[in-house]
């Protein structure tokens, strides 16, 4: 029987999206460093006290840095957490691998690739060109060596990475799930044709046709469930929708750093999204696109 | 014309990437950046610079913002990569140069980006991660590696607490018997100074910023240093009113500064 997520309407609320990821799911965020990160849906699961959640995927911040705040993260493989240069490392994630209490499986932006690739193809492996003697190597009990047959060279082979769910963002979706987003998709649709569902939200829920002229770029039939929650990926950005609230983000990690990361949770997140978007600074949402002075601005 | 060592370390990153080459940065980079917007726009305007997390092809950004993954980096840009479709171009060899840092860097330019402490379990500093380091630095044509934390004296060390990205040797041997197709890196530039590499993959002193004593670098060089200096090191000649155009009017931001500590940033030259 087909994995594919057949037929009818997918809207729900964000609170049923967000429990269709059971405590210790193996979680693909999508969007990257602060683009397009699926964060009402992780403050969701925050608010349902989700545990032990497994997360993998490429480069990214306060999505990962919030769940494992909340204590809500088992285990992280994700090939970066942090802010860059501007707003520096990730606080609670950098605590708790300090502290041992989450596990780190340090990875690699092209291993995940390799690795969902062999889940999307339905293969047991596939070899990767690099990772051989370093020590990303030794963490990973499950990679291996290999023999190539047709040319002797020994590559290291990885197996499929084969998520529960991918948690997607997106600016706009159908009532199908059908998804449009705007480039860069990161790992988007590889987590999406990957896992075993997509859970998505969208900041607006707008007719197939409108959908279909602007490019669907993740098919409703990878999609379990699409729930309409505008602003849904802030602080991070989703253009052309919003940039990203640097100011709400030095705010978070400001909690985040002296350990008082509650206060930012019962602040912002334990209230409900719809306070949530009501405490969001307005002037940090629109407008980056009114000159490059403006949106400039939005940087310092 | 005066100007600051941020500016003359990104002009020579910069000089580090030939015309015509295929050049890529990764995130948290902002120098390396900012070096490769300069490149295109002064001495190497038909290179191929693929912005670091939008994967914009040779973008022309009016400000280079402080985070990596955003629309400003876009403009311009004909086409946008798909993630795996850099990734791929990068492990087949079509990527001629990547920039790579590190907060600990070995004599070999392999790099730590991973902990620093002995034990991952429990590491004294848990730093961001690699991104796509630990297999394209395999495979890329060649590197260049920076650092602006030369002088702390914890960055270029004798042993890496953990090898993230692959320099010209790891602990199992040379590129040649790891069956790495890519070269390597080709330069390390500092905020002391700059390193070339030797047959044995193996950093070689080769120029100082003029006020930068050897002394200076030997006290904050972890590994033996081997020093070959080269006094007309065309990377570190004075950087050209073109150079310092180019680099202040696609940085308004400043995001640069970023990488420098307070006492670094006052060094200036003219």
């Amino acid at each position: 029987m087909s994995s594919f997520h057949l037929g009818g309407d997918k809207r729900t609320s964000l609170a049923d999206a967000a429990a269709l990821v059971g405590d210790g799911a193996m979680v693909a965020l999508g969007g990257g460093l602060c683009a397009r990160l699926p964060m009402a849906l992780v403050r969701e699961m925050v608010r349902q006290g989700r545990r032990g959640l497994h997360l993998v995927g490429s480069a990214h911040s306060i999505d990962v840095d919030l769940l494992v705040a909340a204590g809500a993260v088992g285990v992280c493989e994700e090939s970066y957490v942090g802010f860059e240069q501007d707003l520096g490392l990730a606080p609670a994630f950098r605590r708790a691998a300090e502290a041992g209490t989450v596990e780190v499986r340090e990875s690699c932006c092209a291993t995940v690739l390799a690795q969902l690739r062999a889940a999307e193809m339905g293969v047991p492996f596939l070899p990767v060109r690099g990772v051989k003697g370093t020590d990303v190597e030794g963490v990973h009990p499950e990679y291996a060596r290999m023999r190539c047959p047709f040319t002797g060279e020994e590559l290291v082979v990885v197996p499929p990475l084969r998520p529960d769910v991918a948690l997607l963002h997106a600016p706009m979706g159908d009532a199908q799930g059908n998804l449009h987003l705007e480039q860069p998709f990161v790992l988007d649709e590889r987590f999406a044709h990957a896992s075993a569902s997509v859970v998505a939200t969208v900041d607006r829920i707008v007719p197939t046709a409108e959908l279909t002229a602007s490019g669907v770029v993740v098919p409703g039939h990878l999609v379990a469930a699409v729930a309409e929650v505008p602003y849904g990926a802030h602080p991070s950005s989703c253009y052309p929708g919003y940039a990203y609230d640097r100011a709400h983000l030095a705010a978070y990690l400001a909690a985040a750093s002296a350990d008082d990361v509650e206060t930012y949770l019962d602040g912002y997140v334990r209230v409900g999204e719809d306070a949530y978007r009501d405490l969001v600074d307005p002037t940090r949402l629109g407008g980056w696109d009114d000159s490059v002075e403006t949106w400039q601005e939005l940087f310092r | 014309m005066s100007w600051t060592i941020d500016e003359w370390f990104v002009v020579a990153l910069a000089r580090t990437i030939a015309d015509r080459e295929v050049v890529f940065h990764g995130f948290a980079s902002p120098c390396a950046q900012v070096a490769m917007h300069v490149a295109k726009r002064t001495h190497a305007p038909d290179s191929l610079l693929v912005e670091g997390a939008t994967y914009a092809v040779d973008p022309v950004p009016e400000f280079v913002p402080p985070t990596s993954n955003d629309l400003a980096l876009h403009r311009d840009a004909v086409y946008r990569m798909r993630f795996e479709e850099f990734f791929d171009a990068a492990c087949r060899g079509a990527v001629d140069r990547m920039f790579l840092s590190g907060g600990q860097i070995d004599a070999h330019g392999s790099t730590n980006v991973t902990a620093v402490g002995p034990d991952l379990a429990h590491p004294k500093i848990k730093l961001g991660g690699g991104g796509g380091g630990c297999n394209i630095s395999a495979s890329i044509g060649t590197l260049t590696v920076w650092t602006t934390r030369h002088r702390s004296g914890r960055t270029l060390v004798a042993d890496l607490d953990f090898l993230t990205d692959i320099g010209h040797r790891t602990r199992e041997g040379t590129r040649a018997d790891l069956g790495y197709t890519g070269g390597g890196p080709q330069w390390l530039v500092t905020e002391l100074g700059v390193f070339g590499y030797d047959d044995e993959g193996h950093a070689v002193l080769r120029g100082l910023w003029p006020d930068v004593e050897l002394a200076d670098v030997e006290r904050a060089t972890g590994f033996p240093l081997r020093v070959a200096l080269d006094p007309d090191l065309p990377l570190l000649a004075p950087p050209g009113d073109a150079e310092l155009a180019a680099l202040r009017a696609v940085d308004p931001l400043g995001v640069r500064h970023l990488e420098f500590g307070e006492k670094e940033r006052i060094r200036e030259f003219s």
